[in-house]
C-alpha cells in the first residue's frame, strides 16, 4: 500500500464516520421532530443561541458569497470546450435555482415580517407557487438555450455564466444578511441543536452503575453496541469507481492525484490508476455486514446482563433471540439477490442494478422481507420488544444514564443509517441514478438511444455520491415513518412471524429465484432483449417518478390553505354552556 | 372458539355468565392479514399529517402554539411550550412553612415520616436553647431531609402534621436533575420555598407559647 493509498483511505474513512455520526445526531432530532409533526406537535425546537446581529449577518452573508468567489475563480481557469460546456450548463441551472429559490424566500419573509420596500410589496403579492413554477420552466428553457449554443463558443459563455452565477450569490446574500434585523437573534435551526444540547447534556449527567452491577461489562457494553454499527459501512459503495491518468512513474503517487481522468466509457477502460469509493472492498462483502450486525446485538445481551436488573434480563434476552431468529431470514432472504446479481461483492451488485434494473423491480417479496429482518436486527418498531417499555420499562438500557446511554442511542440511529445504506445498495441501486451512466446521460431502451449527453468523469461521479447519500438520508425518513405509523408487536408474535412466515417465505422465494435465473439464461436471445428493455422501462419509471414526486411535493407545500379550526364539542365548551366558570381547561 | 366465563362468586351471583353485547372481532380479510397493504395505508396516513403540518408551519399558516395555549378549545397541549397551570390542589414539590418570625413552623413530632409510605422523610429532632420561651413545649427539627425521588407525592404527610408545617402546594414538579444527590430536598431549601402566591408562612397561625392570645394551658399551670 503506497503511502498515497492510506491517505485516501484515511480520507474514505472520515467521510463515511463524519456521515454517521452527524446523520445519527441529525436523525435522533428528526426521529422527534417527524412524531411531532404528525400529530400536529412542534416537538424539539426550543433549543437556542441568541446572537447579535451583526454575527447573524455573516453567517448569511458567508456561503453565499464563498460560493460566489468560487464561481468567479472557476470563470478565471482556462478550459476545454467540453468541460466549459458542462460548466456552462451547471452554472446555468444553479443560477436559475438560487433566483427562484431566493425570491420565494424573500417573498416569505416580506409575507410573514411585511414588506419594507415598494419591490417587497410587489414581490408578496406574486403567489409562491407561481415563482415555483416559472423555476421550473426556466429550468427547461435554460437548458435548451444553453444546448443550443455552440461549442466554439462554450467558454466564453461559461465565463458569463459563471459571472453571473457570483453575482447573483452575493446579491441574494447581501440583501438575505440586509434583512436580518437588529438586535439579539434568537438562532433555533429548526431545533437541531437540541441534538448538540442532548449531548452536552448527557456528558454532564451522573454516570450511575448499579451497585451489585459487572462493573466492566456494564461500560463495556455500550461501546459493543456502538462499534459494529459503525464499522458495517466500510464495504458499502458510496460512490462509483475513480480513474486517475498516470503521471509518468507508474507507480501511484500523490503527483497522480490531480490527473483525473477527464472522461470514461461506459465499461470502465482505465489504464492508470483505479480508486473504489469504499473503505474496504472484501470480497466476501454482504457476509462480512451480516456477521457485524450479528455482533451489534452482544452489546445489548451484555447490557442486560451486566446491569443485575430483571427487566434489563428480559430486554437482553430478547434481543438475543430476536437477533438469532431474525439474522436466519436476513440471510436468506437476501440469497435470491445473489443468485441474480451473481456476486457477493456490494460493488458488483450496484454494477449490475446499474445496467439492468434495480433489485426492488426484480426481488420486490425479498425487500419486504429484508425490511422485516432488517428493522427487527435494529431493534426498530415495530420490533423493538428488546426495550419495550410498556412491559419492561426501558429493557437492556434500564440502568444506563448519562453518555452510555447516549452511546446506545447513537449506536441505534447509526445503525438506522446503515441499515437505510445497506437497504439503498442491494434494492435502490446504491449510487446509480437511472440514464445516469458512467460517460453521462443515456436514456435508451434496448438498442433504441433517446437522448444522449455526455458528461466528465468528475461530474457523474460527484452526482453519483451526492445520490448515494441523497437516497440514505430519504431512506432513513421512511424508516423513521415506521417507527411514528406501526404499534408494536407481542413477544410471541414475533417469534411466530420469524419461524412462520418469513422463514419459509424467504426459502420459497429463493427456490423460485433460482427456477426463473435458470429458465432466462436458456432462453432465447429475443426473449433476453425483451427483459433488457423491460429493464430500462423501470428505470424511465423511477426517474420519472421521482421526478414527479419532487415537483408535487414543492407545489404541495407552497399550496396555500386556510387552516380552519373546528372547535365546537370540546368539554370546556361544554362547561361554559353549563355555566360553569372555566372558559378553558388550561385555566384551572 | 369462545369459552364460557367462569363465574366467580366472589363478583357475581353464582352461575350466571356475564351478560352484555359481545363486541364483534374485525374480519380477518386476506389483505388485513397480508398486513403489509394496511401497513403502507397507514404510512400514507402519516406521512399526509406530516407534510400538511409541515407546510403550515413552514409557511407560517399556524398560529404560534405558546401565544396560542389559553385559547379555547385547545385539546392537546405541546408541552413543554405549552403549559397547563396545575389545579389548586394539585401536590407538588413539599415545602416546610415558617412562622412570622421565619423560624421553622414544625415541631419535630415525626408524625410525617411515620405516616409517610415511601419512608422518604428523616427528621432530627432538636430542643430549643435555653431560654427560648418555646423551650419544654416544643422541638424543632435541626435537619429535615426528603428525598423527593422516593416519594410517591401521595400527601400523607401534609394530612399527618398537626401543625401545617409540611405543605405540598408550591406548584412546582420535580426537576429533571442531573443526579440522584440533587433530589435530596435539606430543610433549608424546603423553607425557601413558597406557595403559589409567594408567601413562605403558614397558612394555619397559631398562637405561640408565653403569647397572651395562647389559650391553652400555660407553664403556670403546670405546677399545681
Ligand atoms: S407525599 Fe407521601 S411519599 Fe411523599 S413525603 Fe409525603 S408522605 Fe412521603
Ligand atoms: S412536618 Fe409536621 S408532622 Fe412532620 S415532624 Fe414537622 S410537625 Fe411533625
Amino acid at each position: 500500500m503506497t503511502s498515497v493509498e492510506l491517505a485516501l483511505a484515511i480520507v474514505k474513512i472520515l467521510i463515511v464516520v463524519l456521515f454517521l455520526l452527524n446523520m445519527a445526531a441529525i436523525a435522533t432530532w428528526a426521529d422527534r421532530r417527524q412524531g411531532a409533526m404528525v400529530q400536529d406537535r412542534v416537538g424539539p425546537n426550543r433549543a437556542v443561541v441568541y446572537l447579535p446581529s451583526l454575527v447573524v449577518r455573516g453567517i448569511v452573508f458567508f456561503p453565499p458569497a464563498l460560493l460566489a468567489a468560487l464561481s468567479v475563480f472557476t470563470a478565471t481557469r482556462p478550459a476545454s470546450a467540453p468541460a466549459a460546456a458542462e460548466t456552462m450548463v451547471a452554472a446555468a441551472q444553479f443560477a436559475v435555482a438560487v433566483a427562484w429559490l431566493g425570491l420565494i424566500v424573500f417573498c416569505a419573509s416580506a409575507r410573514s415580517g411585511g414588506p419594507i420596500n415598494p419591490a417587497e410589496e410587489a414581490l408578496a403579492r406574486v403567489e409562491p407557487r407561481s415563482i415555483f413554477y416559472g423555476g421550473v420552466m426556466a429550468h427547461v428553457a435554460v437548458f435548451f438555450l444553453t444546448q443550443a449554443i455552440p461549442l466554439s463558443a462554450a467558454p466564453v459563455v461559461a465565463r458569463i455564466a459563471c459571472v453571473l452565477l457570483g453575482a447573483l450569490l452575493l446579491v441574494t446574500g447581501a440583501y438575505a444578511a440586509l434583512r436580518v434585523p437588529e438586535g439579539k437573534i434568537p438562532l433555533r435551526l429548526l431545533g437541531t441543536l437540541h441534538a448538540a444540547a442532548d449531548a452536552i447534556k448527557m456528558i454532564w449527567k451522573e454516570d450511575f452503575i448499579p451497585k451489585n452491577a459487572d462493573r466492566l461489562l456494564h461500560s463495556l457494553a455500550p461501546l459493543l453496541a456502538m462499534f459494529p454499527a459503525l464499522v458495517t459501512f466500510a464495504v458499502i459503495p458510496f460512490g462509483d469507481k475513480l480513474c486517475f491518468e498516470d503521471n509518468g512513474d507508474g507507480v501511484f503517487g500523490f503527483g497522480d492525484l490531480p490527473l483525473l481522468k477527464r472522461t470514461v466509457d461506459q465499461a470502465f477502460t482505465c489504464s492508470g490508476h483505479v480508486v473504489n469509493l469504499q473503505v474496504a472492498d472484501l470480497n466476501v462483502g454482504i457476509l462480512y455486514i451480516f456477521a457485524m450486525a450479528g455482533t451489534g446485538i452482544i452489546g445489548a445481551a451484555l447490557a442486560g446482563w451486566a446491569s443485575d436488573n430483571k427487566f434489563s434480563l428480559l430486554g437482553g434476552l430478547r434481543a438475543a433471540s430476536q437477533m438469532v431468529s431474525y439474522e436466519v431470514a436476513m440471510g436468506l432472504s437476501v440469497v435470491g439477490l445473489f443468485i441474480i446479481y451473481g456476486s457477493v461483492r456490494l460493488g458488483d451488485m450496484v454494477q449490475w442494478q446499474a445496467e439492468h434494473a434495480w433489485g426492488i423491480f426484480v426481488q420486490p417479496l425479498a425487500f419486504i422481507l429484508f425490511l422485516a429482518a432488517l428493522a427487527a436486527e435494529t431493534k426498530r418498531i415495530p420490533f423493538d420488544q428488546p426495550e419495550g417499555e410498556s412491559e419492561i420499562v426501558a429493557g437492556y438500557f434500564v440502568e444506563y444514564s448519562g453518555m452510555k446511554f447516549g452511546m446506545f442511542m447513537t449506536g441505534e440511529y447509526v445503525e438506522l443509517i446503515t441499515s437505510s445504506a445497506l437497504l439503498v445498495t442491494l434494492f435502490f441501486g446504491g449510487y446509480h441514478l437511472p440514464f445516469l451512466d458512467r460517460d453521462g446521460i443515456n436514456v435508451a431502451f434496448g438498442d433504441a438511444t433517446l437522448f444522449q449527453y455526455k458528461m466528465t468523469h468528475f461530474a457523474v461521479s460527484l452526482t453519483y455520491v451526492l445520490a448515494f447519500f441523497g437516497k440514505t438520508i430519504l431512506m432513513a425518513w421512511v424508516q423513521v415513518f415506521f417507527r411514528w405509523t406501526l404499534p408494536r408487536f407481542r413477544y410471541d408474535q414475533v417469534m411466530r412471524l420469524g419461524w412462520t412466515k418469513l422463514l419459509p417465505l424467504t426459502i420459497v422465494n429463493m427456490m423460485v429465484t433460482g427456477i426463473v435465473v435458470l429458465a432466462v439464461d436458456s432462453a432465447p436471445a429475443g426473449l433476453v432483449g425483451g427483459l433488457q428493455v423491460a429493464a430500462d422501462v423501470t428505470h424511465a419509471i423511477v426517474a420519472v417518478g421521482g421526478f414527479a414526486a419532487v415537483v408535487a411535493l414543492i407545489a404541495g407545500l407552497l399550496e396555500p390553505v386556510e387552516r380552519q379550526r373546528t372547535v365546537n364539542s370540546t368539554s370546556s365548551r361544554f362547561a361554559a354552556a353549563a355555566g360553569g366558570t372555566k372558559a378553558s381547561p388550561q385555566q384551572a | 372458539m369462545a369459552r364460557a366465563t367462569p363465574s366467580n362468586t366472589w363478583t357475581k351471583p353464582a352461575g350466571r355468565p356475564i351478560a352484555g353485547k359481545p363486541i364483534p372481532r374485525p374480519t380477518r380479510s386476506a389483505d388485513v392479514q397480508a398486513y403489509i397493504p394496511e401497513m403502507v395505508k397507514g404510512l400514507g396516513i402519516t406521512m399526509k399529517h406530516f407534510f400538511k403540518n409541515t407546510k403550515e408551519m413552514v409557511l407560517g399558516q399556524k398560529p404560534d402554539p405558546v401565544l396560542n395555549a389559553l385559547e379555547p378549545g385547545v385539546t392537546t397541549i405541546s408541552y413543554p411550550e405549552e403549559k397547563r397551570p396545575y389545579p389548586e390542589r394539585f401536590r407538588g414539590i413539599h415545602r416546610l412553612t415558617l412562622r412570622e418570625d421565619n423560624s421553622p413552623r414544625c415541631v419535630a413530632c415525626l408524625c410525617c415520616s411515620t405516616a409517610c409510605p415511601a419512608q422518604c422523610i428523616a427528621i432530627e429532632p432538636a430542643e430549643y436553647p435555653d431560654g427560648d420561651r418555646r423551650k419544654g413545649y416544643e422541638r424543632y427539627p435541626s435537619s429535615f431531609v426528603i428525598d423527593e425521588l422516593r416519594c410517591v407525592f401521595c400527601g400523607f404527610c401534609v394530612e399527618a402534621c398537626p401543625v401545617d408545617a409540611i405543605r405540598m402546594d408550591t406548584g412546582l414538579h420535580a426537576v429533571p436533575y442531573d443526579s440522584r444527590e440533587q433530589f435530596i430536598y435539606r430543610r433549608d431549601l424546603l423553607m425557601s420555598l413558597s406557595d403559589r402566591s409567594g408567601s413562605r408562612l403558614t397558612a394555619n397561625t397559631r398562637h405561640e407559647p408565653g403569647d397572651p392570645t395562647h389559650p391553652g394551658l400555660s407553664r403556670d399551670h403546670a405546677d399545681h
